[in-house]
């Protein structure tokens, strides 16, 4: 099942492992990310940010702040139009810069530009705001208490049609079936409470854009993003422009999982430049990005699960809370929703979604999923462990398949759950014994993968070569995977492709690069445009031959002549057609748009194996599986990357990634140092299997493979450690404090 | 006529139906004839649900999608990625 | 108007001089003064290694210098790895091996890996793993990147031969 075992494929390119087209410019230091973009007569930029986790803004005095050395703009909440708080667009705004209420800690109320860094940083601290501080909720729970403060006073719970503040942001039922008669027919019943922590993206690479509004009032903005035109619709919406007025050059972005999908400082940035007349550039510190941008959700699960003793899962129940941080949000519903890797035929949850006075949280990689996953598979587990099962035969016995209903109700369509548990079960690993005293466990993950909008343009060069273009930011070499379906359709080496990321002026529309839809739905625009350059240049082969454009095939990425009178003439390579382009037609290029249906889901199941030191809690890792349905692997390396990262993430939020708030809402641990995120000697060797069910949808069958690697790991993680202390760990992170702390109470 | 199907949540304006029939081309007319006959419906199918079609996710915000004569129409919760 | 010190250094062998305040980081300094923009801030603080550096050949995060110790001293950057179009073999198994998807820790980490691979031809794969831990990465899981400083090891050690 891994690729390098596949038998011989059937494609030239897809499949294949070149060098990224990309990569010399990031091994030598070239390659140009938005903090790396200096521009004539730019001036800092720097935020300034409340102190406070809630309170309402008195008023804002920038008199002193604007008077000081080198500061030639200054920027508020009133420097930007008002939008409704019923308008989809009102939260994100509020949230790049606040109007009367101030949300979270760090939430910014201002901005100033000044000649320097260290100008810009002195007149931030000049701006004087009066603040009413107001109470302030912290947690799940202070906001559902009974008489709890409101943390949003904009905020009503999404589509009841309620019109009094509230904190809480959706509601979601989901149910089908009978669970009372569920239980009644289960002979094992497992049930706890599941809490985690709002944990960070952690991308290396802060927050950073330039922003220069020139003497026509039309802004330009070179910003790290995952969907540049993204920024540009939402910069628009902020600043009340039309989108027509923004230009938006993708830098190289240094990461995003999710995080870079909502924007933070350009329309700021755009205004400041605006008002200076010069350009602005703004970087976030790492304080800033863990302070002020998104984290993913803390959570609160309590989850009930029956099965009979032949270890059928009849039910499951449950209430899942998730706080979106500051606004509104669905995270409780995603998460939800997430459940849909075992049937479960009669199923109850209510997801709940909380606002509080913490960071607005931001879409993770999988968004909601590990936190429910989590419970999932503890609870698969204890049944496992109760009916004395092997953990992966009872999956196996309750795994979905094509037809089978989601948490919502909508059937699965084809999907490669069964290979993927195999693929473990079948794994050298697996059927290798557990290291002396240590604890093995095993979990799975789901993520449903989306479609939306992509453009691709294909321009066939003079000399035969070909240009790329997408409007899809690549955050994990998604560029390489272009070229590679480009030359499978074109026939063309992969290295005479140059693939790249246009700006939102040169490349049509494209959604932002998130739900792991960049190689799926911008593969298929590129595949599209590509099949329309066969066709023209099938014509021009026909001109060239003096043969009917229907007697040309494409072949091994050539024109074949086929029939009288040219039979047998030698074919027609892509360099000839686009030498005599200029004599046949003209330029070579074809463009394709589509908004894509029938993403592929991906699943994933883990094994890991790890030795708890009863007297520290710490855990090791001494061996981790990773198994995921990638549908198919256009570039492996690129494939297994994405699952050894998300591994990786995975068990940072497992082991030891938490937020930590004191008790007035300052994050205490804003920092690398305290942030602990997984560093190379925390990690063994993460070994990968690709598995490949095609998606039927796709040219190539992908099923994009960004997200789910990272849903499975809590739940491996805590069920290695159950297997070897007999311990089940239900609140995260599984650090050393918290593993021991359970341990002792044992 | 399609067989739509609705999550928990819709059933709060539906008397708590959650299957039913509802004749409409497209996804935008089968939304209009669920709107006209509970209310408040509406801006929960228009804004806030992805929707599948015979399984199959649809594009977001779809209301030209085609729905077939015996087509499955699931709603559900939006659908995001990171 | 506040003082700017004189600063002069050799970087990547070429002979520089530059003016900076006491308090400008020497990661500000390379990036804005010489422009050698490889050098990324990752966290300003020492904790992520995106600025590795090296000082007369020992391995320091750029971001925790004033840039006026650098007077005198012998900096080396990311940039300054290649010789012309000839890559290091570092720079060989990143690309070979996909040992980088976003980049933006690429640098650090090549810098990092060629202080260790310097002085310790033959590293195990836990020698890697410490030797890289200052360094972070969060799209990897690390796994290409120590094969990858594992394969030019092997390489290194051919050439010798």
């Amino acid at each position: 099942m891994t690729a390098t075992e596949n038998p011989p494929s059937k494609y030239k390119y897809v499949g294949t492992r070149p060098v990224r087209h990309d990569g010399l410019d990031k091994v030598t230091g070239k390659a140009r990310f938005a903090a790396d973009l200096d521009l004539t007569g730019q001036l800092r930029g720097a935020i300034v940010r409340s102190p406070h986790a809630h309170a309402r803004i008195v008023s804002i005095d920038t008199s002193a702040a604007e008077a000081m050395p080198g500061v030639k703009s200054v920027v508020t909440g009133a420097d930007f139009p008002a939008i409704d708080p019923s308008d989809s667009a009102h939260d994100e705004a509020v949230n790049n810069i606040a109007r009367d209420e101030a949300l979270y800690v760090g939430h910014a109320v201002a901005a100033v530009a000044a000649t320097t860094m260290e100008e810009a940083r002195a007149a931030a601290a000049a701006v004087e705001v009066e603040y009413e501080v107001l109470p302030a909720v912290l947690s799940i729970d202070e906001a559902i208490a009974e008489g709890a403060p409101i943390a949003n006073s904009t905020n009503r719970t999404l589509f009841t049609g309620d019109t009094e503040p509230s904190n809480i942001a959706s509601v979601g039922p989901f149910q089908r079936g009978d669970v009372d008669a569920g239980f009644a027919a289960a002979d094992v019943i497992v049930e706890r409470t599941f809490t985690t922590k709002a944990v960070h993206q952690g991308y290396i690479e802060p927050h950073a854009c330039v922003a220069d509004v020139g003497q026509d009032g039309k802004a330009t903005i070179w910003a790290s993003s995952q969907g540049h035109f993204a920024v540009r619709s939402k910069t628009a919406k902020i600043l009340g422009w039309g989108t027509d007025k923004i230009k938006v050059t993708p830098a190289e972005i240094g990461g995003g999982f999710g995080g870079k999908t909502t924007i933070y400082l350009e329309p700021i940035a755009v205004r400041l430049s605006q008002k200076a007349g010069r350009p602005v550039k703004i970087v976030m510190t790492r304080e800033e990005v863990l302070r002020a941008t998104g984290p993913a959700p803390a959570s609160k699960i309590h989850m009930k699960m029956g099965a009979t003793k032949d270890g059928e899962l009849t039910t499951i129940q449950g209430t899942l809370h998730y706080s979106n941080g500051s606004a509104k949000g669905y995270a409780a519903l995603t998460g939800a929703m997430s459940i849909a890797s075992y049937k479960f035929p009669n199923l109850d949850l209510m997801a709940i979604g909380t606002v509080d006075n913490t960071p607005k949280s931001a879409a993770y990689r999988a968004p909601s999923a590990p936190q429910a996953a989590f419970a999932i598979e503890t609870l698969i587990d204890e049944v496992a462990d109760q009916l004395e099962m092997d953990p992966i035969e009872l999956r196996l016995k309750n795994a979905v398949v094509e037809g089978d209903p989601t948490a919502m109700g909508a059937p699965h369509p084809k999907i490669g759950f069964i290979e993927t548990l195999e693929a473990i079960k079948n794994s050298e690993h697996y059927n290798s014994p557990v290291p002396e005293g240590a604890g093995r466990g095993f979990g799975t993950g789901f993520w449903f993968n989306i479609g939306e909008q992509s453009s691709a343009t294909v321009n066939l060069n003079e000399d035969g070569t070909a240009t790329v273009i997408t409007g899809s930011p690549d955050i994990g070499g998604s560029r390489a995977s272009m070229a590679l379906m480009a030359a499978e359709e074109l026939g063309l080496d992969v290295h005479r492709i140059t693939p790249i990321v246009a700006d939102t002026e040169s490349v049509g529309f494209t959604d932002i690069t998130e739900g792991s839809r960049a190689t799926f739905a911008t593969g298929m625009a590129v595949v599209n445009a590509c099949r329309d350059l066969i066709e023209q240049m099938k014509e021009r082969a026909a001109v060239m031959r003096g043969v009917a454009a229907d007697q040309v095939a494409w072949i091994d990425g050539a024109a074949v002549i086929e029939g009288p009178p040219s039979e047998g003439a030698d074919p027609v390579s892509i360099a000839e057609i686009t030498a005599a382009a200029k004599m046949t037609g003209g330029p070579l290029t074809a463009t394709a748009s589509l908004n894509a249906a029938g993403a592929g889901p991906s699943f994933a199941a883990h094994l890991a194996d790890v030795r708890v030191d009863e007297e520290t809690g710490q855990v090791e890792i001494l061996r981790y599986t990773a198994a995921q349905d990638a549908g198919t692997a256009i570039h492996p390396s690129y494939v297994e990357g994405q699952m050894q990262g998300g591994s990786a993430q995975g068990i940072g939020w497992a082991l030891n990634e938490e937020y930590i708030f004191s008790a007035d809402g300052v994050m205490q641990n804003a920092g690398f140092l305290d942030y602990r995120m997984p560093v190379a000697s925390d990690l063994p060797m993460i070994e990968t299997i690709i598995v490949e069910v095609p998606n039927p949808s796709h040219p190539y069958g992908v099923r994009g493979v960004g997200e789910t690697g990272i849903v499975p790991p809590i739940g491996t993680l805590a069920n290695a450690i159950a297997d070897q202390t007999g311990v089940r760990m239900t609140n995260l992170p599984m650090s050393p404090p918290n593993v021991l702390k359970a341990l002792n109470e044992r | 006529m399609a067989t739509v199907h609705l999550q928990a949540n819709h059933a709060a304006f539906t008397d708590g139906v959650r299957e039913l029939e509802v004749d409409g081309a497209t996804v935008g007319a089968v939304i209009d004839e669920l709107a006209t006959r509970f209310e408040g419906l509406g801006p929960l199918l228009r804004e806030g649900s992805s929707v599948a079609i015979d399984g199959e996710l649809q594009p977001k915000g779809t209301i030209y999608a085609a729905v077939g004569p015996d087509a499955d129409v699931h709603f559900l919760a939006p659908i995001a990625g990171g | 108007m506040i003082n700017r010190t004189h600063v002069h250094c050799t970087v990547n062998g070429d002979e520089v001089d530059f003016l900076a305040t006491d308090s400008t980081s020497l990661l500000d300094a390379l990036r804005t003064e010489l422009g050698l923009t490889g050098v990324k801030e990752g966290c300003g603080t020492g904790d992520c290694g995106a600025c590795s550096i090296t000082v007369d050949g020992a391995l320091n995060c750029a971001c925790l210098m004033f840039a006026p110790e650098a007077e005198g001293r012998e900096i080396g950057t990311v940039e300054g790895i290649a010789q012309g179009d000839h890559l290091h073999p570092l720079q060989e198994t990143f690309l070979e091996g996909a040992a980088l998807q976003c980049g933006i820790c690429t640098p650090g980490f090549l810098v990092a890996a060629k202080v260790l691979l310097d002085e310790n031809p033959t590293p195990t794969e836990t020698e890697i793993r410490y030797a890289l831990a200052g360094n972070l990465c969060r799209c990897t899981g690390y796994d290409k990147i120590i094969h990858a400083v594992q394969e030019a090891a092997v390489q290194l050690n051919g050439a010798k031969s």
